[in-house]
Order: structure tokens, then sequence, then C-alpha cells
């Protein structure tokens, strides 16, 4: 006799996801788990642009909402929500991090394409550089630019991830490229990074 | 649209890795949620087991008041955790070991002890607090405490977690990470978490409601720990005298006078760097095989870039590197060794 082997079914709404979440069923916290993981392990990389740290992050983001489920009250998607509670872990390690000197060896890779080797590199080295400008910056203006510049958020998405109006949020943006472009003057490599940096 | 391109690494084995500790984590914190209910209700039964234990042994100072082994073992199942509870009356304690800890449970504390099969300990506080002694963990299983919404993660070694009912971590030796809601952070020697913690002071001694007794009380002489736990709770109220219990446990051997010696060096760090040199130099040189060695040596390092010294903080920090390839402070040593 031939002997199946099913998985067992996983909630079909997000709504029996989070429910069965609350009630500690871990194979549906490790569903929930995968199903965000990518964007939120992106979005905690981009911000800080290195993978220093991003693992723990990343894991604080997910205890964190597993311990919150019960208050998701579904007035925003579920993905906003984990996303919003990564955006604020991120904020506590930056403040947390303030006058830390940035790490130079594990600044994030660029986007992978086929052009010639010392072309990667300078663009890994803007990247560096990037980051390390970031790094001077309150970590308000920070974080909403990683997100808008680096990450693809748009202003609206911003506002909601950190909590402002999206005035606000933009004005942050703002602050964030005035300050990069008063570098990129001095700094032709940062300067082809930030250059088509518009809000 | 993305303006600036970064490409995210991706890895499915760090995947797996974050997902278990996440649900892992999640798991331990509600088994912590639940011990904590499970302690505080049968409260009145413990009681009546620490009236009998305090009836048979009136003179002791420390006692284990109640250990219950719950663990559930059924045929043909993989035995899962054991969980025990160790309870102390107020102005008891106890002392007990977990694997390669050993672990002092403060007055009136409530722990609960957990092993899963892989050897992780978990110690989940209800209230109280915990003294751990516990080896760098390197390979070694993970070794956490979880008090309330606050988890404590080993990287070594000796190191306090107290709830009163704030959680506060005071790390005597090495490093823990503690992992609290406003999010995670790294505790060294020396310091403290949350940083900005107020200082209890002591609860004042009660006053006598009996006539002196005839015989005069012998006050034995403080032990090595209670003057080092004396001289830490001073550091920050009388730090002259804080100094001279350090300096006293110091001129003697062993454990405490290399602890003394550290915290006298830390103490001295940022207002007498030369003196706290001499202090961590002298604690290499006398015990070169202390548990805290690769603290001190970091300290030296630490002392050296902070008092401006360059040269001498960078070949520090590569006899650092030579000497603990894999220590706690690499990263930093290695920031500070670099041209």
């Amino acid at each position: 006799m031939a002997l199946t082997i099913v998985d067992r079914p996983e909630p079909r709404s997000e709504q029996e996801l989070v429910a069965a979440c609350i009630a500690g069923d871990a194979a549906a916290q490790r569903a929930l788990f995968r199903r965000e993981y990518d964007r939120v392990h992106a979005t905690v990389y981009r911000l800080l642009g290195s993978n220093r740290d991003c693992d723990d992050l990343v894991q604080e983001t997910f205890v964190a909402a597993f311990r919150g489920l019960a208050r998701f009250r579904g007035d925003a998607k579920l993905s906003t929500w984990i996303d919003r509670i990564a955006v604020r872990v991120v904020f506590a390690y930056i403040r947390a991090r303030r006058g830390a000197p940035i790490s130079l060896d594990v600044v994030g890779e660029v986007e992978a394409g086929g052009g010639p080797a010392e072309d990667r590199a300078q663009a890994r080295e803007g990247l560096r550089r990037l980051y390390a400008a970031l790094a001077e910056l309150p970590a308000e203006a920070r974080v909403a630019f990683a997100l808008y510049a680096i990450d693809g958020r748009t202003v609206p998405e911003v506002a909601a991830l950190i909590g402002t109006t999206v005035v606000t949020a933009k004005l942050r943006i703002w602050r964030a490229r005035r300050r990069l472009h008063a570098r990129v003057a001095h700094d032709p490599i940062l300067g082809e990074l930030v250059r088509e940096v518009k809000s | 649209m993305t303006l600036i391109e970064v490409a995210v690494p991706a890895s499915e084995a760090r995947r797996a890795r974050v997902e278990d500790a996440v649900i892992a984590q999640v798991a331990t914190l509600r088994a912590a949620d639940r011990a904590d209910a499970a302690v505080i209700e049968p409260r009145s039964h413990m009681r009546l087991v620490l009236g009998l234990a305090l009836a048979g042994a009136a003179a002791a100072a420390a006692i284990v008041v109640f250990v219950a082994t719950r663990g559930e073992h059924e045929p043909g199942v993989v035995a899962q955790s054991s969980p025990s509870l160790v309870v102390t009356p107020v102005g008891g304690s106890s002392r007990f070991t977990v694997g390669d800890a050993v672990v002092d449970a403060g007055p009136d504390t409530s722990v609960e002890v957990r092993t899963d099969p892989g050897g992780a300990v978990t110690l989940a506080l209800a209230r109280g607090s915990v003294d751990c002694d516990v080896a760098p963990r390197g390979d070694r299983p993970p070794f956490r405490v979880i008090a309330g919404d606050v988890t404590v993660e080993v990287v070594g070694t000796r190191f306090t977690v107290a709830r009163t009912p704030a959680v506060r971590v005071d790390v005597a030796r090495g490093k823990v990470k503690v992992i609290g809601p406003t999010g995670t952070a790294f505790v060294a020697a020396g310091e403290s978490w949350p940083v900005a913690v107020a200082e209890v002071p002591a609860p004042p001694p009660a006053p006598p409601s009996h006539p002196v007794p005839v015989a005069a009380p012998v006050h034995p002489a403080p032990s090595p720990q209670a003057t080092f736990d004396e001289a830490q709770r001073l550091r920050a109220t009388d730090p002259a005298k804080a100094e001279r219990l350090y300096r006293a446990l110091a001129a003697d051997r062993g454990v405490w006078a290399a602890l003394a010696l550290y915290d006298l060096a830390d103490m001295q760090a940022a207002a007498r760097p030369d003196d706290a040199l001499r202090e961590v130099g002298d604690l290499m040189r006398r015990f070169p095989d202390a548990a805290n060695i690769e603290d001190a040596a970091w300290l030296r390092i630490d002392i050296l870039r902070k008092a401006g010294r360059r040269d001498q903080a960078r070949r520090a920090a590569a006899d650092y590197l030579r000497r603990f390839p894999s220590g706690t402070y690499i990263d930093q040593a290695a920031r500070v060794a670099e041209p």
C-alpha cells in the first residue's frame, strides 16, 4: 500500500493565518514568516546597507510581530503593519548606535550586472560612501530617504511606515537629499549614485 | 521605482536560521508567560513548603525552598523539556547548576529552568533575580534568561538579571545580548541594561523589634563575593569606598582578586587612564589564566583608544587578535587595529 505524506493544510485567508498564529500554531507562524520574510529582510538590509546585525533585527521584528499580533486589528494590510514594526526596530537600532563607525567591510552589493569589474568596484565604493553619508544624518531623515530612494517606497508609503504625514515624509527625504548633494560636490563616485534621486 | 539599486543577498540557510530562532523565541516567551501565571497562582502552597523547610533548617541562610520537576515522559515519546521550578524565600537564596552554568537565585525569586533536548537552557524569571556564571557559548548550546518581554542571551560569561518588576541586567564579565521591546543591545562587562535605569536604594535595615540578646552576635568576616558585591553596589554612590574594597580583594589571590582588578580598572578608565592601565597590567600579569583575561585585554585597548594613544591601542588590538582569534571583541579590536 502506498503511503502518501501530505502537508498540513495552511490556513486559507490572512485572517485565519493570524488567528492560528495568535493561538500558538507553530506551522502557521512559519507560514507567515516565510510569506513576509523576503520583504522584511530586504527592507532592513537596504535601510542598513549591511548584513551585520541584519538577522538579529529581522528576528526582533518577527518576534515583536508575533507577540503583538493579537493587537493587529486589520486597519492596514498585515504586510504594512509588519513593515512598520521593522522600521521601528531599525530606528531603535540606529539611535542606539549613533556615533558608532560604519562597518567598511560588509556594505551592500550593487545590483548584479554584467559590467566590467572596475565598474562594479566603483559602484560598490559608491554604496559604501552613500551609507557612510547616511550614517551621519538624523535617524528620521536617514530612514525616510532609504525607504524612498533605496527600498523603492512611494512617499505616501514612507509616511505610513514612519508614522508621519506625507508632507513631513517629503521634507525628511528632501533634507537627506540636500545633505547628500552637498557631499556629492566633492565626491564624484557618490554623485554617480545619488544624482538621479529627486523627491 | 527604486532610485538606487542595492542587491539584497539571499540565503536559504540564513532564512531558515532566523525562522527557527523566531519560532523558538516566540515559543519560549509564551512558555514564560505561562510560567508567570503558574508561579503566581499556587503561591500559598509554596509558602507551606517553605515553612516546613525553614523548620528543618533553621540556621541555614540559603535554602532551596521548592524544586518541582514537571517533565512529562510518555512511552515512545522523546522527552521534551523538563522544567523545574526554583523558588526562594524572602531573605534566602539558592545556588544550583544547569549544564555548565552556576546560577545563584536571589531572595524572593521564582525561576523556571527548562532544558531542551539539544541542551539549550532557558531560565524564565517570574520575579526576583538570578546571577549566572556561564562559560562563553562558542559551540555550546544557547543559554538565555527571559524576564517578561526581555530576553538575555549569553555570549559569555557572568551576569545578573533582576525582575523587581522592572527588568535589569548587570554584566560582571564577558558580554550578553539583551532583546527587549525597544530593541537589541549588547551589554558588556561592567555595563547595565537598561542604560539609564535608576539605582534602587538598598532597603534600610529593619529596626530591632526585641531587646538585644544577652550574647553578642558573632559577625563572620564577609566572603570575597559579598565584598565584591558590596564594592559593585558602592561604585555609583561611594567610589572611594568601592575602590578600597576592590583593593582589599585585589591584594588576595584567586578569582575575586582578578574580578576586583578588572572592576578597579573599569572604574578608573575615564578619569585616571594611567591608573586603570596599571590595574589591567597587574591583572594580566598576575592572572594570565583568569576567566576575565579576554575582557581585560579588550579593556586595555579601550582605555588606550579613549586616551588618544592610537599607536599603543593599535598594537594592543593586534595583540588581542593574535591571542583571541575567536574572541568576544574581535570586531571592535579589528577596527582599532586597522592602520
